[in-house]
């Protein structure tokens, strides 16, 4: 059984002072958090290495400026030991990054919750913060899906952190403002938080959790279903991507795209005018710059089985198309021919990484 | 008088101005043309792509005046002319910001307009990118009343687009003139050797006075001048001193989308997306331990201002940036007042010309003595160390 370390005021108060605890006596040289920057109610994530930073800080802010895994990737391998509170999809992100080489969970102490969901950017930017949360407290308390949250978010499966040391119980938690559930995952975990305060026998509550499990599968089941339609052969792809502006804003957000230079921003696709007036003698007509849908298959094939469906990319999408949902299906299509769960063990390898002589029995015959 | 001073043609709208210029293009076709590049709708019809186009069908279904730029033209061509080669020549028919992007980017080596000729028009401003998105039929229905009723003030088109100074004739071979008015004719205005080339090839012969034409765009600019001032001088506070700056910045997610849209910042790979930029995990939190704290994403007021003093002189206030930010920074606002402060001190203005050089690119003795001037001053105000 795990142990829990229970508070007695409201949640969001007891990750700060869990994390000035930690701080104050040197467990952790800095921790990483959600935290408000401006006058204006801006939001970032900050290393925070001084106590009464933590005045600002917003750990459980259901808010995602950035996917926290890229932030971990250059701050580890970590000399000194950091906590660091990010969302489950985050946490598994991390993983991803790691199988990958690009940061280590050596020195990190890591605090996650049972997540309720992401409130996309634009609406976070447009909404004063007191009128941001308190809708969606009381359907995140009451185990319902929130309204305003994105639309991968309502899909997620994996709303219960896989990895974390610590996890923080918030998912139909009927008393969050008065009280917070820690639960301590590992022995690190209980080391770090010893002395902090009351100590019980216990764990996440599985009942409540499996029940808010089945409305998210049914929200995903029915995503699937409306994108099969869409996504069928090349002329629906081209409908989805065609109005893509070719930024790449969405590979630069994702966590698991960690190439310095994406290939389709190198020298390898440029083409001098002698092909071009080839390809259009042949076609009649080409879209410029060219590659706009090349380029998501691109991504598709190099990273939809480590997709952990976190949604930035559709947040940044100036197009407003639903990458987000496209490479969240796709990925967990991909990533179920391998068994494969992205971020669920560090120890696991990436399906391409290994080869295994019986699999795809079907392709060679 | 000479036949250079009276640079213009008048002819007859039939069937919508569009409908016009795609019967005008299409006669060039397969004569003095081989190809044109123009916006087309994307086959899903919410909005354009450029084509680069041969057939006359396509010519047909194109949009040479789309209601919005989802990409920037100057994009389009430089991926077409960057590496040189071949022999086709290409009319190309572009918003004017679309034109300047293209000549600043001939200066810095990514577009060669050899084989190019340059069509554009008076401009009545283009519709954000979430308007295209959000409804794209009422955005297109929007945009033809505004084309068709030559309306160079509406309030729908993007912030920038709003007090853009440079919304007529600029550097263009071919000028297409909306802006006097006259609802049943547009006026075509060659602006070089190439553009007269190209009428006369077509059968037009210039010899229109342009006299009451150039006087309606004077006013409509002067208009537009007295507009930018108010804005800039609203604007100005965003960017004085860094607190001023990183506040207005403070919504950055540090993504690069205004970077990657923007049709200057042509580098493939950004100094700041580069692993030079990337720094040692010990270093953060030294960096932390000094301060209390460290923000990330990393270095994003930094990264602004970085943009801005390597783009500033010929960024040429097109509002890629502003349409590509998720987070509704008024990034081109901003980026086109510091612009106008930079441009101004080098008595440059980007993209009107070919011919003038990029100023970092030129070394002037006599240059920026108002700088020289302030820090002499400085130093002679300074106590001696002693």
């Amino acid at each position: 059984m795990n142990k829990i370390l229970i508070t007695d005021q409201g949640a969001e108060q007891s990750v700060v002072e869990v994390l000035r605890f930690l701080l104050d006596n040197k467990k952790v040289g800095g921790v990483l958090t959600l935290r408000q920057t401006s006058k204006k109610g801006s939001l970032d994530y900050g290393l925070l290495t001084r106590s009464e930073e933590l005045d600002r800080a917003v750990p459980l802010m259901p808010v995602m400026p950035a996917n926290a895994a890229q932030i971990l990737s250059s701050l580890t391998p970590a000399k000194k030991p950091i906590a660091a509170v990010v969302k489950p999809c985050e946490l598994r992100g991390f993983v991803e990054r790691i199988k990958r080489e690009q940061g280590s969970l050596d020195n990190v102490l890591t605090i996650s919750m049972t997540c309720g969901g992401v409130i996309p950017l634009d609406i976070s930017i447009k909404t004063s913060k007191n009128k941001l949360t308190p809708k969606y407290y009381e359907q995140v308390k009451a185990g319902e899906i929130p309204e305003n949250i994105r639309p991968t978010c309502k899909t997620c499966e994996h709303f219960v952190p896989m990895t974390a040391d610590i996890t923080i119980s918030v998912v139909g938690e009927k008393g969050l403002d008065s009280t917070c559930r820690f639960i301590l995952n590992s022995d690190k975990a209980a080391s770090m938080t010893e002395g902090f305060g009351r100590i019980e026998d216990g764990g996440l509550d599985t009942k409540v959790l499996d029940d808010h499990l089945k409305k998210r599968q049914t929200k995903n089941k029915n995503l699937l279903e409306s994108l099969k339609s869409q996504l069928d052969g090349l002329d629906g792809l081209v409908d989805i991507f065609g109005k893509c502006i070719g930024c790449h804003g969405c590979s630069r957000v994702c966590p698991i795209c960690y190439c310095v230079l994406c290939d389709f921003e190198s020298r390898s696709f440029d083409q001098n005018v002698t092909f071009y007036e080839e390809e259009l003698t042949q076609k009649g007509a080409l879209r410029l710059p060219p590659d706009t849908l090349f380029f998501h298959l691109g991504r598709l094939s190099h990273m939809s089985f480590s997709c952990v469906g976190c949604g930035q990319c559709a947040d940044v999408c100036p197009a407003d198309i639903p990458v987000a949902s496209v490479f969240k299906k796709i990925g967990e299509n991909t990533a179920a021919l391998f068994d494969y769960v992205p971020g669920r063990d560090v120890e696991e390898d990436i399906p391409v990484m290994v080869f295994k002589e019986e699999e795809f029995k079907e392709l060679g015959e | 008088m000479s036949k250079s001073s009276k640079p213009g043609i008048k002819i007859p709208v039939k069937n919508g101005i569009e409908q016009t210029v795609r019967t005008l293009l299409n006669k060039a076709l397969g004569h003095s043309i081989d190809a044109l590049l123009m916006p087309v709708k994307v086959p899903s019809k919410d909005s354009y792509a450029w084509i680069l186009m041969q057939d006359s069908d396509v010519v047909n279904d194109a949009s040479p005046m789309a209601a919005g730029m989802p990409v920037q033209g100057a994009k389009a061509l430089k991926s077409l002319t960057r590496k040189g080669g071949g022999s086709l020549r290409v009319a190309a028919l572009m918003r004017p910001c679309e034109v300047r992007a293209a000549i600043e980017l001939v200066k810095l080596n990514q577009i060669n307009l050899e084989n190019v000729v340059l069509i554009s028009y008076d401009c009545p401003g283009a519709l954000p990118l979430s308007e295209l998105s959000d409804n794209f039929e009422a955005a297109e229905k929007k945009f033809k009343v505004l084309l068709s009723s030559r309306c160079f003030d509406s309030p729908d088109v993007k912030p920038v687009c709003q007090f853009c100074t440079g919304f007529s004739m600029g550097a263009a071979d071919i000028h297409i003139g909306l802006a006097d008015g006259d609802t049943g004719h547009l006026l075509l205005i060659s602006g070089s050797p190439k553009g007269k080339a190209f009428l006369s090839a077509a059968g037009l012969n210039v010899d229109e006075d342009l006299s009451a034409y150039k006087k309606q765009v004077d006013l409509i600019l002067k208009k537009k001048t007295q507009k930018t001032k108010e804005i800039f001088q609203a604007v100005q506070p965003m960017v004085e001193g860094l607190e001023n700056l990183a506040e207005t910045f403070s919504n950055c997610i540090g993504c690069h989308n205004c970077q990657s849209a923007c049709p200057i910042c042509y580098c493939r790979q950004c100094y700041f997306d580069s692993k030079e930029s990337k720094l040692e995990p010990a270093y953060y939190m030294e960096k932390a331990e000094k301060r209390g704290g460290v923000s990330f994403p990393h270095d994003r007021v930094l990264f602004h201002v970085g943009r801005m003093s390597h783009m500033s002189l010929s960024c040429v206030s097109c509002g890629q940036c502003t349409d590509a930010c998720p987070v509704s920074i008024p990034v081109a606002k901003v980026f086109s007042y510091v612009a106008s402060q930079t441009q101004q001190a080098f008595e440059y203005s980007a993209g009107k010309s070919v011919s003038e050089a990029i100023p970092l690119k030129e070394f002037k003795e006599d240059e920026l003595q108002k700088i020289h001037e302030i820090v002499k001053s400085a130093e002679s105000q300074e106590s001696p160390h002693e």
